[in-house]
C-alpha cells in the first residue's frame, strides 16, 4: 500500500488520544460525598464486567475512528483492477513507443492511422502520475525523457516520420531503459500499426527483463492494399525500378519523370521490378523521379533517383593483353562507350605516370617480378604472388561475372604478407576466387589475378565479358560517381568537393514500410514478449499491474460506520 | 384554608425558610390537622371505633369474642384514642443524614428534624406521651415520653442540640429503646437506613414482639434515588474512608435498579414482620409524609 499524502500519517499519533484522555480522566476525577455508597458499590459490582467490555469496545472504536480518518487523509492507494479515471498506480517507469514511421501515414477509414496512434499514446502519458518516470520513443528510436506535459506536447506535434522503426529493437531498448529505474513498476507501451516488417526478422524475441510489462496495441485485422516505389537506380542508361507493397495488391502504372516530363511508363505490381530506358542526355548530374498513382499511403508513392552521365573513357590496350580485350574494346568503341586514348591503359605493367591502369599478370612467369617492381614503384601495395587454385569468380559488385570459372590465376597478396594490412585505405577487393582476391583496386590501379584469355578463365568467352570490360574501364578504373541511398524525406542531396560534385545521396522511405501486412498477434507476443490488446482493453490494462485505487472514500465510509457503531454502543449501553 | 395555602403541602425547603423547627412544625401540623379534621393516630381507648384483623402481639383482651363466635375469625376492637399512647421517635443523626443532593433541598437530617417535630406535636396535641431518641454510632439524646406541658419544647431542643454524628448504629439505639419503653407504644424510626438491614430488623422485630407498633420512615434524598453527576467522579462515604470512582451516566440505570431493589427489600421485610414502612423523599411535602404515617 502506498499513500498520496504520506505526511498525513503523522496524524496516526492522534489515535492515542482516546487512550490518553481515558488515562488523564482517571488521573484526577472530582470528589464528592455520597452516602449510599453501598448501593453504588453493589451497582458497580453488578456492572463491572459489562462496563469493562463497554470501555474496551469504545476505546477500540474511537481509536479505530481516528486511525481511519487519518488514513483516509493520507489517501491510501490499494491494488485495484478497475480502470476508473480516479485510479492511481504505483510509481512506474514507462516508455511509450509511438511508431510514427512512414506506414503510420496510411489513411484508414478516411482518417490517418497516426491520429489514432497518437490518441492512444496521449492517453498512456496522460494517465501517468507525478511520481512516474516517462520516456517517449518515436520512429527515430530516441528515448526522450520528459515531464508528462512536455511529452504530451511532443506527441501532439508528432508527424509521419520518414524513418522506419524496428519495433523489436525499440522494445528491447525501452525494456532495458525502464529496467534500470528503481521504481516499483516498469511498463513499455507499444503503440504501432505493427507491420509484419516492423518486427526484426530472425532476431528472435526482444530481450524483456523480468518485471517489465510490455503492452502492445493490437495490429489491424486486415492488411491495407498499398504499392510503393522500393528503389530506383540508373544503370547503363536505364532506370531499374523495384515496386514493393502489400502482397496481393494489383499492378499499377509506374511513371519516370525527368525534368518535369514523363519519359517512361510501365506496369508493375508489388514484388516485381521494371527497367525503363532513359533518353540520352548531356554529361553531368541528373535527377529524376519515379511515381505511382496515389493510394492510401502517399509517402512511398514517389522516389527520386540521381546519376551522373559521364563522357566515354579513353582506353588503350597494350599489345600483350590478347585478342579478347582488343575485340571487346572495339565493340565498346563502336557503341561509343569508350574512345581511344590513354586515360585508362590495360596491360602487364602500370603506367609510369599518374594515369589509370588495369594490370594483368604477365604471360611469362619470369616477368612477374618485373611487374611487381613496377607496382611497387607506383606505390601500390599489392603484388602478384604464387599461382592460385582454380575456382569460380565471386563478386557482389560485378554481378554478371559471378560463377564464371577461373582455371589459372596468380594470388594477389599484400606486399608485406600482412593479410591486407598496410595496403592503403583506398584498397577495395572487387572480386574473389576461392575467397582470395582476384580483382582489387588501389587508387588508380586495378589488378586482375588472371589474364583475360580463355586459357586462364572462361570469362572472355562469356556474354558478360563486354559488360565486364565496360564496367572495368568506365566505372571501376575511372572511379564511380558515388550515389548512395538513405532513409529520409524523399529527395536528393549532392556531395561536393571543392567545386566538383562527387556524389549524391538519394533519400526515401525504407521499402519495407510499403508492406502494410500486419503482424499476427502471436508473432507480436513472440517477438516483443508483449501482451496484445485491442484499444479498449489496452486502456484498461495500462498500469493495471500496479494500479492503485484511492481507498480514502472507503475508509471514510468505514469511519462513518465505526462512528455510528460507537454512538450506538455509547447510547445503548448506558 | 385551601390546599394552596397549606404549608404542609409546600416544598419542604421553601417551608423551612419560614423559620425554626418550632414554627415550621406548628405550621405544618396546623395545616395537616385542618386537612384531616381528626387525629389519624388510633390507640386503645374506651370509645370503640372499628374492628381490625388480629396481629401477633395484640393484647388478647381486646379480642372481640362475639365476632370470633360468629365468624370464627380473630378481630380486635379499636377505640378512639385518648391519652394512653406512648410514642418514641428515633431519629438517625449520623453523618450520612447531614447530606443533600442539591443546595435547594433540605438535608435528610433537617427534613427528619422537622418531620419528627411535627409528628411529636400532633401526638402531644392528642395528649399522647411522646419521647425522642437521637443516635448515630451511639445514642446521643434520650428524652423520655411525657405528655406534660413543655414536652414539645424539650423535644425540639433535643433535636437542635443533637449534632451531626459519624457512623450509624441503629441496632444499639433500638436495644436501648426497649429498656425505656416498658409499656407498649408507638415507635417511629426516622432514618436513611444506610446500615445493616438484618441487624436493624432484628431489633425492630424485638420491639414488635414486645407489642409496640413500629413505623419505619426511610428518608432518601432524590439524588440518592437517581444517580447523576460529572462524567467521572470519586464518591466518598461520609461515614467511612471508603470511596469509589464511577461514571454516573454509565451506572445510573443499574444504580436506580439497585435502589429500587433495596427499598423493596426493606418494604418486604417490614411487611413480613408487621412493621409499617414508608419511603419518603426529602422533596416530599411534610403534609404528604405525615399522611403516609397516618
Amino acid at each position: 500500500m502506498t499513500f498520496l499524502h504520506p505526511l498525513a500519517l503523522v496524524g496516526l499519533a492522534a489515535a492515542a488520544i482516546p487512550a490518553l484522555l481515558h488515562l488523564l480522566e482517571r488521573r484526577a476525577p472530582p470528589e464528592a460525598d455520597f452516602p449510599p455508597l453501598r448501593y453504588l458499590s453493589e451497582a458497580e459490582r453488578q456492572s463491572a464486567r459489562r462496563l469493562k467490555l463497554r470501555h474496551l469496545l469504545l476505546l477500540i472504536l474511537r481509536t479505530a475512528l481516528i486511525a481511519l480518518v487519518v488514513l483516509a487523509a493520507a489517501r491510501p492507494l490499494v491494488p485495484s483492477r478497475g480502470s476508473g479515471a480516479g485510479a492511481a498506480h504505483q510509481p512506474t517507469a514507462l516508455v511509450v513507443i509511438l511508431d510514427n514511421s512512414p506506414s503510420s501515414g496510411v489513411v484508414v477509414d478516411g482518417r490517418p492511422l497516426l491520429d489514432r496512434l497518437k490518441a492512444v499514446a496521449r492517453a498512456s502519458v496522460a494517465h501517468a502520475g507525478s511520481a512516474d518516470r516517462l520516456w517517449l520513443m518515436l520512429a527515430d528510436g530516441v528515448a526522450r525523457a520528459g515531464s508528462r506535459d512536455a511529452l504530451l506536447a511532443t506527441i501532439d506535434s508528432a508527424t509521419v516520420a520518414p524513418r522506419r522503426l524496428d519495433v523489436t529493437a525499440a522494445v528491447a531498448q525501452a525494456a532495458r531503459l525502464v529496467d534500470a529505474e528503481p521504481l516499483p513498476a516498469r511498463e513499455v507501451h507499444v503503440i504501432s500499426d505493427l507491420q509484419r516488417t516492423a518486427l526484426s526478422v530472425g532476431a528472435g524475441e526482444a530481450s524483456v527483463p523480468r518485471g517489465v510489462r510490455v503492452l502492445a496495441l493490437a495490429p489491424p485485422g486486415q492488411a491495407t492494399p498499398n504499392r510503393g516505389v522500393a528503389a530506383a537506380r540508373v544503370t547503363d542508361g536505364a532506370v531499374a525500378i523495384a515496386v514493393a507493397g502489400t502482397p496481393g495488391t494489383g499492378p499499377a502504372p509506374v511513371t519516370v519523370r525527368l525534368r518535369d516530363r514523363d519519359v517512361g511508363r510501365a506496369l508493375a505490381a508489388p514484388g516485381s521490378g521494371v527497367t525503363i530506358p532513359l533518353p540520352a542526355v548531356a554529361p553531368g548530374w541528373m535527377v529524376g523521379e519515379v511515381t505511382l498513382d496515389p493510394d492510401e499511403l502517399r509517402l512511398d508513392d514517389r522516389r527520386a533517383f540521381a546519376w551522373r552521365v559521364a563522357p566515354p573513357t579513353e582506353v588503350r590496350a597494350e599489345p600483350g593483353t590478347g585478342p579478347f580485350v582488343a575485340a571487346a574494346l572495339a565493340v565498346l568503341e563502336q557503341g561509343k562507350r569508350v574512345g581511344s586514348g590513354s586515360e585508362v591503359v590495360i596491360g602487364e605493367r602500370t603506367q609510369a605516370g599518374p594515369g589509370r591502369s588495369v594490370v594483368l599478370p604477365p604471360a611469362d612467369p619470369a616477368l612477374v617480378g618485373q611487374a611487381n617492381r613496377a607496382l611497387a614503384a607506383r606505390g601500390v601495395h599489392w603484388r602478384f604472388g604464387e599461382p592460385g587454385t582454380p575456382g569460380p569468380i565471386a563478386s557482389s559488385i560485378l554481378g554478371g561475372i559471378a560463377g564464371i570459372a577461373v582455371a589459372r590465376r596468380y594470388r594477389i597478396a599484400p606486399a608485406n604478407g600482412g593479410g591486407g594490412r598496410g595496403t592503403g585505405n583506398d584498397t577495395t577487393t572487387l572480386a574473389t576466387v576461392n575467397e582470395e582476391p582476384w580483382l582489387v583496386r588501389e587508387g588508380d590501379v586495378l589488378l586482375v589475378g588472371s589474364r583475360l584469355d580463355t586459357a586462364w578463365t572462361a570469362l572472355p568467352a562469356s556474354p558478360a565479358f563486354v559488360p565486364f570490360l565496360d564496367a572495368l574501364v568506365n566505372r571501376l578504373a575511372r572511379g564511380e560517381a558515388l550515389v548512395v541511398e538513405a532513409e529520409g524525406v524523399p529527395g536528393v542531396q549532392f556531395h561536393v568537393r571543392g567545386t566538383d560534385t562527387v556524389g549524391a545521396t538519394v533519400y526515401g522511405p525504407d521499402p519495407r514500410e510499403s508492406d502494410l501486412t500486419p503482424a499476427s498477434a502471436d508473432n507480436v507476443r513472440r517477438s516483443l514478449g508483449a501482451a496484445v490488446f485491442e484499444e479498449a482493453r489496452f486502456a484498461a490494462e495500462r498500469f493495471a499491474g500496479t494500479r492503485r485505487a484511492d481507498a480514502s472514500g472507503l475508509l471514510l465510509a468505514l469511519a462513518l460506520l465505526v462512528a455510528a457503531v460507537e454512538l450506538g454502543v455509547a447510547t445503548l449501553t448506558h | 384554608m385551601t390546599d394552596a395555602q397549606r404549608i404542609d403541602l409546600l416544598d419542604p425547603a421553601e417551608v423551612a425558610r419560614l423559620g425554626g423547627i418550632e414554627i415550621v412544625a406548628q405550621g405544618v401540623v396546623e395545616g395537616f390537622l385542618a386537612g384531616i379534621h381528626r387525629s389519624p393516630f388510633r390507640g386503645f381507648s374506651v370509645e370503640f371505633t372499628e374492628h381490625r384483623a388480629y396481629q401477633p402481639g395484640d393484647e388478647p383482651r381486646y379480642l372481640d369474642w362475639k365476632m370470633l363466635a360468629r365468624s370464627d375469625r380473630l378481630f380486635v376492637k379499636q377505640f378512639e384514642e385518648e391519652t394512653n399512647l406512648r410514642a418514641m421517635i428515633l431519629l438517625d443523626a449520623s453523618r450520612s443524614m447531614a447530606w443533600r443532593g442539591a443546595p435547594a433541598r433540605l438535608t435528610k437530617r433537617a427534613y427528619g428534624d422537622r418531620l419528627s417535630a411535627a409528628l411529636a406535636l400532633i401526638l402531644l396535641r392528642q395528649r399522647d406521651a411522646t419521647g425522642l431518641i437521637t443516635f448515630d454510632e451511639a445514642v446521643r439524646q434520650v428524652i423520655p415520653a411525657r405528655v406534660k406541658a413543655g414536652q414539645w419544647a424539650r423535644l425540639v431542643r433535643g433535636l437542635l442540640e443533637t449534632p451531626d454524628g459519624r457512623g450509624t448504629a441503629a441496632q444499639a439505639a433500638l436495644v436501648h429503646l426497649t429498656s425505656l419503653l416498658v409499656r407498649r407504644g408507638l415507635v417511629v424510626l426516622v432514618s436513611d437506613l444506610l446500615f445493616d438491614r438484618e441487624l436493624a430488623l432484628t431489633a425492630l422485630r424485638y420491639l414488635r414482639h414486645r407489642g409496640h407498633q413500629v413505623v419505619v420512615v426511610h428518608l432518601m434524598d432524590p439524588a440518592e434515588a437517581e444517580l447523576a453527576g460529572p462524567p467521572e467522579v470519586r464518591f466518598r462515604d461520609p461515614e467511612s474512608t471508603a470511596s469509589v470512582v464511577v461514571r454516573p451516566r454509565e451506572l445510573a440505570h443499574v444504580y436506580a435498579q439497585t435502589v429500587r431493589r433495596e427499598v423493596a427489600a426493606w418494604r418486604s421485610a417490614c411487611r413480613r414482620h408487621g412493621i409499617a414502612y414508608h419511603h419518603v423523599l426529602t422533596d416530599m411535602p411534610f403534609g404528604t409524609a405525615l399522611r403516609l404515617l397516618a
